[in-house]
């Protein structure tokens, strides 16, 4: 095991009844580094996220997240303790935003801190206010989820998951539910953490952002890593006819999509007023 | 033929539904009927008018054979007609029977009401203690006390009368005897023919006294006076051949006061009734309605709470707790909560003594808990996977998911229900009279009988009702409309 390694993946192996979803995977992710997954659809890249802080038991191998050993066999309700230490530091961004609907923007973000860290409401409250206006929102503090945008939702629950300060921060194709208008600002966000040195794992269908941000591209097919370096090296140099079959796809669909990631610099709606 | 019967045939017919005013002669009625119809209630038991135990189709009881008697007399039959006893009169000014003979008592109250004819049977008062009681003696020493007695009889007008008497009201004869013993009660005053069948029966009861006297007659509506002549000969001439004799003797009923009964002038009632409704009835509905909102309410707060552990037990507990709360609900969601609140109050009064009231909130709290359960069921499984993923992620354990993320939103997707079964337990706590509490539809049948009117006080009492559940349903609508547009 790398001695920098935050995230330490080995042998891991997924099955869904007799479907083998993942079939061996073995991946480190240093601290401070951020990694962009990306594959085809169902290539077994957002079940490889959510083992990492167990969302989705794993069937073979082993995850060290954290300081924390994951291994197969765990559940729930016996292994609650040590489950709950693990997703304590490691954050988590869905792609359907989960933002819980009977609480505010700052309720949101202030849940965790507040009922697991114990911090008290005076303090998580203002931490919450700085968070909202990093992800650009300062004024939609007492906001519920429903009257936001979808774009605005997504920078709400990337401040709920950095409100408990994650080790890593896991996000789950966190654009590929938004109108193709609202991606930029998300990725704006993403840009800026990652800029400021948080340890990211992105699964992602945006080629451009990817290339643009991440540390190192991994391509995962059917189940495997098949290519892993440099974005550059990956995406200029393919060796793999998977990766080669999603640039091409990329070329194909980039034109329809704002090309934010050819984009010098990423402005915030509401931060950088 | 045919064609000429046929409008004999409707006459018939609809002179048998017809309403008493029809002008009809009653008593050309009976002779045309061929039949005395006479309405009583069985549930009075034994010796009055019960079925028969080897043979369910066969009525017994001394009224049974005075009925059959004065039947002969006029060339019928006597035809039984089963009615609740505390609805007797209401139900004879309707026209479902012709006369009421059933332990009716003469009253003045009534006599505004019926006619009646001489009596049939001279009853005295019982007061009935515990065998270990020796304070109680006479009505006098009532005062402060709780005191069982029948709905709408003579006892209670006895009972009312008397200043600071805390009185009860039964619908059946054995029940007050069975709180007596529990403790529920100090004493039960009813007519000495239930108290010596019922109450002394007990070895831990006993007498304590004779508070009062009265009788017993036939009533007839006061517009049949050819009936009700027909009727009183017919029951004089009973009394002078020596049959009624018989008849009381055979169910050990004669005694010396009997003998008298020939001569007396019927007995009068204790006080008059007013005719119409006072400000101090007024005052007792209000009271009624309080204690209907209170028992509501109550029993609502432990359906709900109930109801959430039996929810979160079924959706999230192991299977032997899975297994026991689903047997719950089925249980008490299929069985009627009239039967629930009987096995409660008496079924379970040897090992587990409620009083009224407490026996009422539980009885109804631990049945709408069952549909309460329901509810939340639903709205738990209307909860998307992902609240409670992300919840986890954020490192909630699995309690505090539940308690912070999910059945806050469950029980938004709840509350209309939620809003809809109060509204239905408010109208049903009207059941638990049947377990001695007076609430808002008791007090309505009591204030009927003392104004000898059904309309008012129905009507008051559906105000009132309503008065209490259209809030309810405001608010049931409101949050519907405020709820629904909320994606989760």
């Amino acid at each position: 095991m790398n001695d920098g390694a935050i995230v330490c993946v080995r042998g891991l192996r997924t099955h869904f009844g007799d479907v083998e979803v993942l079939r061996g995977i073995d991946l480190d992710v240093e601290r401070g580094e951020v990694v962009a997954i990306v594959g085809p659809s169902g290539s077994g890249k957002t079940t490889l996220l959510r083992a990492l802080n167990y969302l989705t038991p794993f069937s073979h191998g082993e995850v060290v997240i954290a300081g924390h050993r994951l291994h197969p066999g765990m559940n729930e309700r016996a292994h609650a303790a040590l489950l709950r230490r693990v997703r304590t530091r490691v954050g988590m961004v869905f792609q359907n935003f989960h933002l819980f609907p009977h609480l505010t923007a700052v309720g949101n973000i202030t849940e965790a801190p507040r009922y697991v860290l114990g911090i008290d409401s005076a303090e998580a409250d203002s931490r919450a206010m700085a968070l909202l206006e990093r992800v650009g929102l300062a004024s939609h503090g007492h906001a519920y989820p429903h009257t936001l945008s979808g774009g605005q939702q997504q920078r709400v629950a990337i401040a709920r998951a950095l409100a408990m300060d994650p080790a890593v921060l896991l996000l789950d194709e966190p654009t590929s539910a938004l109108d193709p208008r609202l991606v930029g600002e998300v990725l704006a966000v993403i840009a800026d953490l990652a800029a400021g040195g948080q340890t990211m794992v992105i699964v992602t269908h945006e080629i451009g952002f990817a290339r643009r941000v991440a540390h190192r591209i991994v391509v995962v097919d059917g189940g495997l890593i098949v290519e892993s370096g440099a974005p550059d090296d990956v995406l200029e140099r393919p060796r793999n006819a998977a990766t080669r079959a999603l640039l091409a796809m990329e070329e194909k669909t980039s034109p329809q999509r704002p090309r934010v990631a050819e984009k010098k610099g990423f402005s915030l709606p509401e931060a950088k007023r | 033929m045919t064609r000429r019967f046929l409008p004999a045939l409707v006459l018939i017919a609809l002179t048998r539904g017809a309403t008493p005013a029809s002008g009809q002669d009653a008593l050309a009625q009976v002779r045309a009927r061929g039949a005395l119809r006479w309405g009583g209630d069985i549930q009075g038991g034994e010796p009055y008018a019960f079925q028969d135990p080897h043979d369910s189709a066969r009525l017994l009881g001394f009224e049974v054979e005075i009925a059959d008697a004065l039947a002969r007399r006029l060339g019928v039959r006597a035809e039984f007609v089963q009615n609740d006893w505390s609805t007797l009169i209401p139900s004879l000014e309707r026209g479902d029977f012709d006369i009421i003979l059933n332990g009716l008592e003469v009253t003045a109250a009534r006599r505004e009401r019926v006619a009646f004819t001489r009596p049939y049977y001279a009853f005295t008062e019982t007061l009935v203690v515990r065998r270990d009681d020796v304070t109680l003696h006479s009505l006098n020493d009532l005062r402060g006390r709780r005191i069982g007695t029948l709905a709408a009889s003579f006892a209670f007008e006895l009972l009312r009368a008397t200043p600071g008497v805390d009185f009860v009201l039964y619908e059946g004869v054995e029940e007050p005897y069975i709180d007596l013993e529990q403790g529920r009660l100090d004493a039960v005053v009813l007519d000495n023919i239930i108290a010596d069948r019922y109450g002394l029966a007990r070895p831990t009861l006993r007498a304590a006294g004779t508070v009062g006297d009265g009788t017993y007659a036939i009533a007839v509506r006061p517009s049949d006076t050819t009936l009700l002549q027909a009727i009183d000969a017919a029951l004089g001439e009973l009394m002078h051949s020596g049959e009624l004799r018989r008849i009381l003797t055979r169910w050990s009923l004669w005694n010396e006061r009997q003998d008298h009964l020939a001569v007396a002038a019927t007995a009068g009632g204790t006080r008059s009734a007013p005719g119409t409704l006072t400000l101090s009835q007024l005052v007792l509905f209000l009271r009624a309605a309080g204690f209907t909102v209170l028992i509501s309410t109550l029993a609502m707060g432990l359906a709900v709470a109930g109801g959430l552990v039996l929810s979160i037990a079924r959706r999230y507990g192991g299977a032997a707790l899975r297994l026991a709360a689903t047997t719950y609900v089925e249980v008490f969601r299929g069985t009627p909560v009239l039967l629930q609140l009987y096995v409660l109050y008496y079924g379970l009064a040897p090992v587990l003594t409620l009083n009224a009231f407490s026996a009422a909130v539980v009885g109804l709290g631990m049945n709408y808990a069952a549909y309460e359960s329901e509810l939340y069921r639903a709205g738990l499984q209307a909860v998307p996977i992902g609240q409670t993923e992300a919840a986890l992620s954020l490192g909630m354990s699995r309690r505090l998911t539940l308690r912070r993320i999910v059945l806050p939103q469950a029980l938004r997707v709840a509350l209309p229900g939620i809003a809809n079964d109060f509204i239905a337990l408010l109208k049903d706590s009207s059941l638990v009279s049947v377990i001695t509490v007076v609430e808002l539809t008791k007090q309505m049948t009591i204030t009927a009988v003392d104004v000898r009117s059904w309309v008012w006080p129905g009507l008051l009492c559906a105000l009132l009702y309503l008065a209490l559940s259209y809030p309810l349903s405001r608010l049931a609508r409101r949050l519907e409309r405020r709820l629904v547009p909320v994606p989760a």
